[in-house]
């Protein structure tokens, strides 16, 4: 039956090319650590799925934010569940992609010619880091004030233009409900259009160029052995 | 039983798995948008306070407006509540809302008339709250009273 619907829909749309590129690729053989990178895919997948969802109900709004996060919390069913799964996949997000991003360094998989897949990921960790910052004010709580109150007033000591940048950060001289609209809107359209964007690109390399294999420990004389992986 | 190809199992494997996760984040994803539709009315409070019953002239249905607190969501907001309150003896009360059963208009007590009128769509109710003309499904809901010191309580909704 099911197969039957498969056929149906291939010929129809023929992905089945696109799904084996994608899905049934071949990879070098490799070690759990080359698991770091879909794992934070799959978390940022949840990020998405639980912020879309948390949207529901959440208002940025100085008289509103705090009690809706708690309506969310207290009174919503499963609602402590979900927002603890935006909660906590946040700081996983991090974790993953900072470990992810220690992989590719140590083994060197950053070099020619992936260096684009590299610095679409350094943006992915920024874009990551970014989203961290704007969504922690979003409770709206005592944590949530001074934690970005402090955050952005960093801001100021960058020269000649720290001033301006602290107030373009918090949309004016103190925080605000400005601030807490601008953090929402950069956290809910501005971050995510960026970030899907740059995952798009990541993942598209990582199909076309294939992964690289986990360097080999070279003896002297089979030296020039990495440009052997280059050709192939 | 035929031996199923390590290709296969794993496939299967991880269409379960992922189908598992679906499901577990599924559920209460559902449970969760649907949370507020749960909350049924109710008066919300225990009593709401109308007035003296000597302001009910027998046998002409009179309007008190009262105004309650009701928390919706995270929103605790003051709402005006009207009832008309019906007596034919001066000592049996009846209360019925004024809010008309097609779509929510508020009705209007016309004497002359004997009827209840309902702006919106021209329907009509009888001093009894029973649909007389007009589109409306069922009667006007009716509520319960208590009487106090000669002072008219709401205290809760009659089921149809």
């Amino acid at each position: 039956m099911m197969e039957k619907v498969g056929l149906w829909f291939e010929e129809r749309m023929g992905w089945k090319p696109i799904w084996k590129a994608l899905a049934l690729r071949n990879i070098p053989k490799v070690n759990w650590a080359y698991t770091l990178g879909s794992a934070t895919l799959l978390v940022m997948i949840n990020q998405i799925l639980t912020g879309i969802l948390l949207t529901i109900y959440y208002v940025p709004s100085p008289q509103d934010a705090y009690s809706s996060v708690a309506f969310i919390t207290n009174e919503i069913t499963a609602g402590w569940l979900i927002r603890g799964l935006h909660h906590w996949g946040a700081s996983a997000m991090v974790v993953l992609a900072g470990l992810h991003m220690i992989r590719v360094v140590v083994h060197g998989a950053y070099k020619f010619p992936r260096e684009v897949t590299w610095f679409t990921g350094l943006g992915l960790l920024a874009v990551t880091l970014a989203f961290g910052f704007t969504g922690y004010l979003l409770p709206w709580d005592q944590k949530a004030y001074w934690a970005t109150t402090v955050g952005t007033r960093m801001l100021e000591v960058t020269p000649v233009i720290g001033e301006w940048l602290l107030r373009f950060a918090r949309g004016g001289e103190e925080l605000s409900a400005v601030t807490l609209t601008r953090f929402y809107g950069m956290h809910i359209w501005v971050l995510p259009a960026i970030l899907l964007v740059l995952v798009g690109i990541h993942m598209f390399l990582v199909v076309r160029i294939g992964i690289s294999a986990p360097p080999k420990a070279s003896t002297r004389e089979e030296e020039p052995e990495e440009d052997a992986e280059v050709k192939a | 039983m035929a031996i199923m190809s390590r290709r296969k199992f794993l496939s299967r494997a991880t269409t379960s798995i992922v189908g598992g996760i679906a499901a577990l984040m599924g559920i209460p994803t559902i449970a969760y948008l649907v949370s507020p539709a749960k909350a049924r009315g109710g008066l919300g409070v225990d009593a709401i306070p109308l007035g003296p019953t000597s302001k009910v002239p027998i046998g002409e249905p009179t309007l008190f407006k009262a105004t309650i607190e009701r928390k919706t969501g995270w929103v605790t907001q003051a709402e005006e509540l009207a009832f008309y309150v019906n007596t034919e003896d001066g000592r049996n009360f009846t209360a019925m809302s004024n809010v008309c059963t097609h779509l929510g208009c508020r009705v209007r007590w016309v004497g002359d008339q004997e009827q209840f009128f309902c702006p919106c769509h021209n329907a009509a109710f009888a001093r009894n709250g029973t649909v007389a003309s007009g589109p409306p499904p069922r009667a006007l809901d009716q509520y319960e009273l208590s009487v106090e010191d000669g002072q008219l309580f709401v205290v809760g909704k009659i089921e149809a």
